[in-house]
Order: structure tokens, then sequence, then C-alpha cells
């Protein structure tokens, strides 16, 4: 829909005029409701406790970094430890794992790759539940409830394929071309992929490290069944703050802003490549 | 690797890499690799190298997605439980106790009714909210970027936020409500409202979802064909209908399974908003089998409602690809 060409009768240019007032104000509209829980959530957290639950709501108001304060003295700062700790670590291994063998899937076919890539997909999708409930009977016998290699192994379970599936978008837009020169100037494989290739790819390899950092940051149900407390991650912590019903909403958003802010600041890093990696990710499904 | 040419007289004379030096010193190349203890074993890697290459990951990706899996199956032929943790083959107990379940058969039904309303929401809000950010307007551009902000916020932080929202007493959603004059509802402590108003907090980040993903597939859509319409005499409508849709289908499908398979296995939402009550009126499978694993501790019996999950989560995803596939 180009702006409108000066042929067009008059009808239809009005037409248009009143079409641009009705979708500004459906935008608006919209952007109220999607506005809404986070506005509640900065708006309450910088609230004083008692007025979090005013009725009518406190709009005005001298903001207070008290609750924040309280958080980050209380237990939680422990918790964000513990997701970050785990955040690298799960990141890490999808990185060292996945990027290699998207590679090696981009560049040569072997039996049961096409195998491979639908089981990547279906591994992904997969409801969490189907990996957790046998997984907690694995780790009980292993004893690796509470631990970090556990809950590492299962984020494993959506962060690896994730990364092999989207990497491997970023490697098929390099021509194989490069890799063949390279190889007649006479460079091992492994030296193309590393000083060849791996360069080209850099902008994909920190978009998908920016969303393996976030899916692993924001994952709720699979921390809460296997951490202990040594290990309890940010998202679990929080859910101890709704149990106490109304008494601490202002902490409570405030620790849910510790949790959101990372990943809105880590989302505009990456905004360009997460476009582009949501739309390859449909393109080669 | 470039190495000096000073090849050791007696070092591994004849090889394959030995003979790819020669060819290289044919052609006049400056360098040629020259084979020394190691070679043997530089060849087998440089063979092998994208077999080595992919298997420490295919690995990894078979122990932790295809053991569990195979182990759940497994289980759900069982009746593990904590207090009695034998592993001994129970057969078909566990699916004949679905049968009798009304429990289940209610979460299954709930399930349907999330996933199916869910869907149909977040499409048609979805595709709405794309087409109007897809128009040239001034500021569209601030538009986009707000709403990707459902898309970043923690599910853990919006199902939170929402939870006080709808809070009847104390939430901001009743007191909007009053404020402009309208009947407030009591959300989630009803069952009549519990469903929709879980529903209400994932349409807040599914309909974002959609939109971007549609407004992607909007933006690259080929522009002539609209334009021919349009001089033709087209209406909005018929255009939307004729040529946008169609162009847009794989994207559409894309989003589809992207929020199908979101809404099966959202759990967060109902666990911070309503725990699957009032009653068992938010009681989907997924939280269910939740409850049943890790709550009463029948972990058997949950990895066979776990498959039930699977199955039917398999049977929309599977039609969904189908139409995907036949018109692309």
């Amino acid at each position: 829909m180009t702006s409108a060409p000066l042929s067009l009768p008059l009808r239809q240019r009005r037409q248009r005029k009143f079409a641009s007032i009705f979708v500004t104000a459906g935008l608006v509209v919209g952007l109220c409701f999607v506005l809404l829980p986070v506005f509640w959530l900065v708006e309450t957290a910088l609230q004083k406790p008692a007025n979090a639950f005013a009725i009518p709501p406190h709009f005005f108001f001298v903001p207070t970094g008290e609750n924040f304060t309280n958080v980050i003295h209380s237990q939680f700062a422990g918790t964000l430890v513990h997701s970050a700790i785990l955040m690298v670590m799960s990141t890490v291994v999808a990185l060292v794992l996945g990027v290699p063998a998207a590679y090696a899937m981009t560049r040569s076919r072997f039996r049961g790759s096409r195998a491979m890539s639908v089981w990547l997909i279906g591994a992904y999708i997969t409801p969490a539940l189907v990996y957790i409930v046998p997984l907690y009977v694995i780790y009980q016998r292993l004893g690796l409830i509470g631990s970090y290699v556990g809950m590492m192994l299962y984020y494993e379970t959506f962060q690896l394929p994730f990364t092999i599936f989207m990497m491997r978008a970023y490697f098929s837009d390099i021509p194989r071309e490069f890799d063949e020169s390279a190889w007649v100037d006479g460079c091992s494989k492994l030296r193309t992929f590393r000083s060849v290739i791996l360069p080209l790819v850099l902008p994909g390899v920190a978009t998908v490290t920016i969303l393996d950092a976030i899916s692993s940051w924001g994952e709720y149900f699979g921390a809460l069944i296997f951490s202990s407390s040594n290990t309890e991650t940010a998202p679990v912590a929080i859910y101890q703050y709704v149990g106490l019903e109304v008494s601490d909403w202002s902490e409570m958003a405030a620790a849910a802003l510790f949790i959101v802010v990372p990943i809105m600041i880590l989302t505009a890093i990456a905004q360009r490549g997460l476009m582009r990696g949501l739309m390859s990710g449909g393109l080669v499904g | 690797m470039v190495r000096s040419s000073a090849a050791t007289p007696g070092q591994a004379a004849e090889g394959p890499g030995r003979e790819a030096a020669r060819a290289l010193m044919a052609q006049g190349r400056r360098s040629a690799p020259v084979p020394r203890p190691t070679a043997r074993f530089r060849n087998a890697i440089e063979k092998r190298f994208f077999v080595l290459m992919s298997a420490p990951g295919f690995i990894v990706v078979a122990a932790v997605t295809f053991i569990p899996i195979c182990a759940g199956i497994y289980l759900s032929f069982t009746n593990y439980m904590p207090t009695d943790p034998s592993l001994k083959f129970a057969g078909l107990l566990n699916y004949r106790q679905l049968l009798h379940d009304s429990e289940a058969h209610q979460a299954i039904i709930n399930t349907l009714v999330f996933a199916g309303a869910g869907l149909a929401i977040e499409m048609i809000l979805g595709v709405s909210l794309a087409l109007m950010l897809a128009r040239p307007m001034r500021g569209i551009r601030v538009f986009r970027t707000l709403f990707i902000l459902p898309l970043m916020v923690a599910g853990i932080a919006s199902a939170i936020a929402w939870r006080s929202l709808l809070n009847t007493s104390m939430g901001w959603g009743n007191y909007f409500l009053s404020v402009i004059g309208l009947p407030q509802p009591n959300w989630l402590a009803s069952p009549h409202t519990a469903m929709a108003s879980v529903l209400l907090a994932d349409v807040w980040s599914g309909a974002p979802t959609v939109a971007i993903i549609v407004l992607a597939g909007l933006l690259v859509v080929p522009k002539e064909p609209v334009e021919a319409a349009c001089i033709d005499g087209a209406s909005s409508f018929q255009i939307f209908w004729h040529i946008t849709l169609p162009a847009l289908q794989p994207v559409l499908a894309f989003a589809a399974i992207f929020r199908l398979v979101d809404l099966f296995r959202n759990i967060a939402l109902f666990q911070i908003m309503t725990g699957g009550g009032p009653g068992l009126s938010t009681s989907v499978l997924n939280f269910f089998v939740y409850q049943t694993t890790f709550v009463y501790g029948e972990l058997g019996y949950g990895a066979a409602l776990a498959v039930v999950l699977v199955v039917l989560m398999a049977i929309p995803l599977l039609i969904v690809f189908r139409f995907a596939r036949r018109r692309s």
C-alpha cells in the first residue's frame, strides 16, 4: 500500500484519509493494552509498598528506589547470580556444540541428515514436560537434581536444536565457493571454517547467542523442578513472592523488572538480527 | 596449514598428501603441505571433518532429547512413584486409568479450548495489527518498536503482572472498568471467567508475536499486483483477500505453528495466575501433568499423560504443516 497516486478519484483519497485515522486509533488502543502490564510493573516497583495496591491507583507519586534496594539485599540477588551462571553455561555449550554441527550440516550431505533436521524441529517444539518428567527420574538416579549440570542438560533440549537450526540458516547464506576456494589454496577444512567462514557468520552467532541467553534467562518450568536452594534461578524465586499474596506487590514487581530489563537490553542490541532470525527459522521449516 | 617445505628424508614418502603437494607444485604454487608423521592423522581428520564437526552436537542432541523421550514412553508403562520407585513394566495400566479419569478428560477439553480459542484470537488480532503496522504512516516505526515489547517480557513477569491487574478488588482492570461504568467480573476467581482471563494474558504476548512475523512477510510481498488491482478499482478487502492473503500463506502457517506450540506448552500463566482453578476450570493438560507428576508424585501416570499431550499437539501441527506445504 504505497502513497496514493494522484490519479485516484477524490472519493478514494478521502477514504484513505478516513482509514488512516481509523488505523491510528486502532494502534493506540492496541498499544494501551500492550503497555498496560509493563506500565503496571514499573509503576508498582517505584511505589511505596503500602501504596502498591491502592484503589484508585496513585498515578502521581514520588518514585522510590526502596523496593529495588530491598530486592538486591534479599535472597533474590543470589538467584540472579544462579540465573546468570546457568545462562552462560548453557549458552556456551549450545554454541560450542551447535555452531560446528550447523556448519557441517550445510556443507555435507550424509546419511540421516534429513532425518536429523526433522528431529531438530520435533525436539524443539516438544513440550517441556515431555522431557522434564523422565529426566526427573533419570536425574534422581544419577544424583543430578539441584545441580547446574542437570539443569544445563535440560536447557540444551531447546537451546541446542534452536542453535543448530538458526546457525544452519546463516551458514547456508554463504556460498560453497568460499569454502572451495580456501581448500584449493591449501587451507585445511578446520582452518577454512575458523578463518574464512566463521568470521562471515559472526553477526549470526551474535544474534543466536543473545536469543539463547534470553531463553535460558527467562526459563521457568525446568528450573522450578530441577533446581535446589543452591541453584534456584530468579524466575523460580519470584514465584515465592506470589505465594505471599498481596503483602509485597511492589517488591515482587521490582524483582520482576530485574528479570525483564536485562532481556530488553539484549533484545535492543539484537533487534535487527531478531527479525531475520525469526523469518529464516520459518523459511527453513 | 602452510608449513616450511624442508622435508626430511625418510618421512612417510608417498601418500595422498604428497601427491597433492606435487600437483600443487606443478601448478606453480609457492607453498605446499608436506607430510609429517602426523600427516596420516591429519588426513583422516580431513576426510571425516564434517562428521567430526557434527558428531558432538548431534550426540548431545540425541542424548538430551531422544533418551528422555524413550525413557518417558517406557515410564508411561510403569507405575513409578517416589514411594515405590520400581521400573517394573505395568502394561497399559496408566492408559486404562486415563480412560476413566474425568479430571484428565476435562484437562484435555480445556487444552483444546485454550489452544483453539487462543490461536483464532491471536491470528485474527495479529494479522489485523500487522496490516495496520505495514501502512506507511508517520511515526509507524515507533509503533512497530513498541509492539515488540511483549515479546521481551519473560512469561513469568507477564503472568505476575496480569495476575495483579486482574485481581478482583485491588487490580487495575476492575478499577478501569468501574471508572467507565462497566460491570466488573471476578476474573481469576470465577470458573466462568478464569479461562478467558488466562487467554487475555496469552493474547497479550501472542497477538504481537503473530503481528511481527506477519509484518515481516507483508513488507516483502510484491507491490505490483496490489497496485494493479488498486487501479482496476478493487476494494481494499478484495485486495487483501485475493492478493495479500494468498501471498502470506507460508508466513501465516509459520506463525500458526509458532503459536500453537506455545499455546500447548504454556504453563507459567496457569501456575501463577490460576493454579488450574477455580475447580478444574483452567486445568489444561500441561498443568495437569505437572500436578499429577510433581504434586501427587504419580510419575508413571504423568508420563502417560505427557504422551497424550504430544499426540494431541501433533494433530493440529501436522494439519498446519500440510496446509503450508500444499500451496507453497
